[in-house]
């Protein structure tokens, strides 16, 4: 009947379009009004090409299965802690590093690619990392009330958001790859075309002040036209252009309603971009690569495509983002997770397989972000929502076969990374750690990297060495 | 439409186009302001004739101030799933307080479950006599589709249909990830919408959490109690979701939905994370319905259609402390039933509930930016009926839709006023409009493609944060404005397009308006189940110089009569452009070009 499967398989959101809403409640930062200040002022066009992909897994990775603890008295920790969701020693995936403290590690076992990109050294962890507004120590500080706190912590909708927005303080609209795309969107000769696109519909992360995402789809060419009626007796020529020509001139007249004018924009933005993108799209010759079926896959097959395309679509600089739903595993997370792991490894190896093909493997860093990682105890199903966890950084530009950050203790007595009985970690990197680091290698100024990131002070001083190294 | 209601149409029509030569047709679009609004305003008419004094309410909305046909299609774009010009028409001899009593006294309509049971039973049997194979039949997702399309197309309470379609994007169960393999619990589930839409707030709040779709989803079916020795602790999916989206929100709210403020200026949170394990700890021990055991697994599809239980052994026991400084006692023998009733009485007594669903409601129907005043009558309606009774969806029903934010035609003028049509409500909207029927009388339609590409059907949210929130602001004059805008969440040059292509299938390349599926070998192609328009009068309009009484009939049905002249004009050029044998694609090219205006997107 079908039923067996109820709690085994399955994966959120065929159709994504997880990236949450915002409000602007709370005023924001003062010098994010600065990035307004800066547009216009023309980059100089770089001769190099760059692009960053983000990977969004929404409802919260368990990443502490995702990357283990692979030593003997290590292991013991994380097995005791985590109880009936550890998965067994046995089963890890050897990783052939070792951190300056001795420490060791494993993979998850369905992460067979992931894992041949480690070992040749085209990527890297990165560990309990999370969103903060300035460093917590330990838990007597994060108790202390003396720290400031983000935002909802633990709740998907605002954690989910402050991933994108890089402000953990405030609830915003503007995310930082938007931002981003503000200051160096000039690099780009066409400006028809946004150069932050999107798989998964709107999203905070690529909106910007001036910067709106470009949706596509993995289907055909990325961007659907409308159907040419064709079935009239009449000149179908004259029929489509009368059409053509009424929907352009619903969607550029200027409307007092702000939102027929806010959907008027839209429509007009959509279909400006669309043939320019379709014929691109077209000539770019097929992948020798066998990308999988799932759309995570399709997805990232067609940022490959669009990556391939970037000369004719006069694109220097562009982000990628796209979703994948299904990890809110209050429930069966062994099964499921296992499931979504070998999904995501897959798509992260087929795509860099495929871009190796033209040669752009060095010119492309894909990261994963996710609301949270998740109790290290066990609910008796699955685990609930926590804060610092664990992602993956890849890519040919990536300093790889590492592990960045310090990976914590995972035992519960005595551990001061831990603020409560659950097992949530208090991140030891931040977020804006992270992204700095991919913002510089993206090819932000040192001195424009606060106004990305408006917290990287707490944390860091532009101008001095990497972040964390990953890429720089 | 018969023929009498057209001939009446014709006149109205008549009369319309007759004052557009005498007057500026904005006056058209420009609604006069209704007489009606005021009776639910707070405004205190009375009047004397020769029996002594009325009440206001009779004087104001009273018979013989009659709405008109623009006011009559506004009213029932937000009261309903779309309507034809015969039912705007009979709209306009009632008040819309008397519209509303009677959708109240309507009976349920039909049984979505059992309709996809029936299908379900239609299929083996046919299946046995086609030669298919009886193994393969099993409850399918789009059985539960059809029920709802049957549902929406044929019943006649579709006051309650509309409301269900709004909770539901409220109380969010979703078919994916897994919910799709039962069907019949998704079913199910939009049945208790049904009956709790002109319900009591608080059994809503009840039907919702013992649901075992929301188990499923929130994964509070077998949620064991805490085993500190093996480091087991509450799922607190639930309890964290109940709280954040079901009933009170994050921080504390006046009446009229602002958020109330600390000494410091600062908003104060309604809950922290040692609320939530306590709560956690309150939706622990349920297990599915048909289960005599704890912790056993689903025994087939109707394991997902009986409400929860409690098995009190696997229930937290002790004290639990919740909100507003209210403690569940520590009850001996342990009542898991008790816990939980309480904790949903803490809940539905806390002052947020009001102000919270009132907003969400307003949006899904009509408004995205209610001022904080029409926010507060409609708390004030939750609070009390009047009758002293809390949460009675009747009065919280009427309070949104009578409320002068939703009558006053002066809103439609307003630059900051509207809302963008859900996707899923503009495809109902015309397949009501234009009485899409079949031979077969069925409406089989499984929305895969319209879902794909819009982003939308019903129950298949891609997370419980629903399709869209409500604090969506959409960069560009919107997000200036500081205003929000929940369905531009999922407005984007995929779905924009997706849905205008959609649209040309339904009207332009084929008659067909559903995505029909054949549910079994010997059914293929049956061309009795295609659901077509019915444009019969439309098509029957074929001079040219009836272009003008086409668009107004669009016009009235399709955008309340708010056309702009922008978009008349437009229009008037575009199908004047066809040649002159071609009427009936001028037919399908205005209503083509109609629902992709941003005039008809943006309902005012």
């Amino acid at each position: 009947m079908g039923l067996k499967n109820i709690s085994r398989r399955k994966f959120l959101a065929q159709t994504g379009c997880a990236a949450m809403g915002s409000t602007t409640l709370f005023s924001s930062l003062a010098n994010l009004s600065l990035v307004n200040k800066l547009i216009g002022t023309a980059s100089t066009p770089p001769s190099d090409y760059k692009a960053l992909v983000c990977i969004l897994l929404a409802g919260g990775n368990d990443s502490f299965n995702m990357l283990m603890p692979h030593g003997n008295d290590e292991y013991a920790d994380y097995a005791a802690t985590r109880s009936d969701l550890a998965i067994p020693q046995g089963d890890l995936l050897n990783l052939n590093y070792t951190a300056p403290n001795g420490k060791i590690f494993g993979a998850h076992p369905s992460m067979g690619g992931v894992q041949q990109m480690f070992e040749a050294g085209e990527l890297a962890y990165i560990s309990n990392v999370g969103t903060l507004i300035e460093p917590i120590a330990n838990s007597t500080e994060y108790f202390s009330g003396l720290k400031n706190l983000p935002l909802g912590l633990f709740s998907h909708s605002d954690q989910i958001q402050q991933w994108q927005t890089a402000i953990p303080q405030s609830r915003e609209a503007i995310g930082w790859g938007g931002r981003m795309a503000d200051i160096v969107k000039t690099m780009n000769t066409n400006q028809g075309i946004s150069m932050n696109i999107s798989l998964s519909g709107r999203n905070v992360f690529q909106s910007g002040n001036t910067v709106l995402e470009y949706s596509i789809s993995n289907q055909g060419n990325g961007v659907e036209g409308i159907e040419k009626i064709n079935q009239w007796k009449s000149d179908s020529g004259l029929i489509n252009n009368i059409r053509t020509e009424a929907v352009s001139d619903m969607a550029t007249h200027m409307y007092a309603n702000i939102f027929k004018q806010t959907l008027g924009e839209l429509t007009d933005q959509s279909m400006e971009s669309l043939e320019v993108f379709q014929n691109a799209l077209s000539s770019v010759p097929p992948f020798a690569t066998n990308f999988s079926d799932h759309y995570l896959s399709q997805n990232l097959k067609m940022v490959a495509r669009t990556i391939g395309a970037k000369d004719d679509l006069g694109m220097k600089r562009q982000t990628f983002f796209m979703t994948i739903g299904g990890w809110d595993h209050h429930n069966e997370l062994l099964a499921n997770q296992e499931f979504l792991l070998a999904v995501v490894s897959n798509a992260i190896k087929e795509f860099f397989d495929a871009l190796k093909e033209v040669g752009l493997e060095n010119d492309v860093t894909l990261f994963t972000v996710s609301d949270f990682a998740r109790t290290l105890t066990s609910n008796g199903k699955g685990s609930d929502h926590a804060w610092g966890g664990n992602s993956i950084v890849a890519g040919g530009a990536v300093n790889g076969k590492k592990i960045y950050g310090d990976y914590p203790d995972l035992y519960l007595s005595g551990n001061d990374l831990i603020i409560n009985g659950r097992g949530n970690l208090i991140p030891t990197t931040s977020a804006d750690e992270y992204f700095a680091e991919l913002a510089l290698w993206f090819g932000v100024s040192p001195s424009d990297l606060h106004l990305i990131l408006p917290n990287i002070t707490n944390f860091y001083s532009p101008g001095g060495s990497a972040p964390l190294g990953f890429l720089l | 439409m018969n023929k009498r209601t057209f001939t009446n149409f014709k006149l109205i029509c008549f009369f319309v186009l007759g004052l557009i030569s005498f007057l500026p047709i904005t006056l058209l679009s420009q609604n006069p302001v209704i007489l009606g609004s005021g009776n639910t305003g707070g405004m205190n008419v009375t009047t004397s004739d020769s029996q002594g004094s009325n009440t206001g309410d009779q004087t104001i909305d009273g018979l013989g101030l009659l709405p008109n046909m623009s006011a009559s299609s506004r009213f029932l774009q937000q009261a309903t799933l779309g309507a034809d010009l015969e039912t705007i028409e009979a709209m306009t001899d009632k008040s819309y307080s008397q519209w509303i009593e009677e959708q109240f006294a309507l009976p349920r309509g039909l049984d979505i479950e059992q309709y996809t049971k029936d299908l379900t039973e239609f299929v083996l049997d046919s299946s046995y006599s086609n030669g298919g194979d009886p193994n393969n039949v099993r409850p399918r997702l789009y059985y539960w589709h059809t029920a709802w399309w049957q549902y929406t197309m044929t019943e006649a309470d579709v006051l309650r249909n509309r409301i269900a379609l709004a909770l539901s994007e409220i109380f969010v169960v979703s078919e994916l990830p897994e919910l799709d393999d039962v069907p019949l619990s998704l079913a199910n589930y939009y049945d208790m919408l049904l009956d709790n839409s002109f319900g009591n707030f608080r059994q809503l709040l009840e039907d919702v959490t013992f649901h075992p779709a929301m188990g499923v989803y929130l994964t509070h079916v077998n949620n064991p109690k805490s085993d500190t020795s093996l480091n087991r602790f509450p799922d607190e999916n639930y309890a964290r979701e109940v709280m954040q989206l079901f009933t009170i929100g994050l921080y504390e709210l006046n009446d009229d939905g602002t958020q109330k403020l600390d000494s410091l200026g600062k908003p104060i949170p309604t809950y922290d994370n040692d609320d939530i394990a306590e709560f956690a700890k309150v939706f622990t021990g349920l297990t599915y319905g048909d289960a005599f055991l704890f912790g056993q697994d689903p025994q087939g599809h109707l394991s997902f259609t009986v409400p929860m239980i409690m098995k009190d052994f696997w229930h937290n026991p002790g004290q639990k402390a919740l909100l507003n400084g209210f403690t569940i006692p520590n009850r001996n023998p342990i009542d898991g039933i008790a816990d939980i009733s309480d904790a949903l009485d803490n809940l539905f007594n806390h002052p947020n509930v009001g102000p919270f669903i009132a907003r969400k409601l307003i949006q899904r129907l009509v408004t995205s930016n209610p001022t904080p005043a029409y926010i507060g009558r409609v708390t004030n309606a939750f609070n009390n009926n009047g009758s002293g009774v809390r949460g009675d969806m009747k009065a919280v029903i009427k309070a949104i839709l009578l409320d002068e934010e939703a009558r006053d035609c002066a809103m439609v003028d307003d630059p900051f006023a509207g809302m963008l049509r859900e996707p899923i409500t503009r495809y109902t909207q015309l397949c009501r409009a234009f009485n899409a029927f079949s031979n077969a009388g069925t409406f089989r339609n499984d929305m895969d493609d319209f879902h794909k590409l819009v982003f939308q059907r019903p129950l298949a949210s891609p997370s419980v944060f629903n399709f869209f929130q409500p604090d969506y602001q959409p960069i560009g004059p919107i997000d200036d404005a500081d205003m929000f805008a929940p369905e531009f969440q999922i407005t984007n040059s995929v779905t924009i397009l997706g849905y205008a292509n959609r649209l040309h299938d339904w009207i332009m390349k084929t008659n067909q308006v559903m995505e029909y599926r054949d549910f079994f070998s010997g059914e293929q192609n049956d061309s009795d189940r295609y659901v077509n328009l019915e444009l019969t009068d439309e098509l029957n309009l074929e001079e040219v110089s009836e272009i003008g009484e086409l668009i107004e009939r669009l016009n009235i049905i399709l955008v309340a009569g708010q056309m702009t002249d922008t978009t008349r004009n437009i229009l008037t050029q575009a199908l004047e452009s066809i040649p002159e044998d071609e009427w009936e694609i001028r037919v399908r090219m205005a209503i083509w070009l109609v629902m992709i205006s941003p005039d008809y997107l943006i309902l005012r």
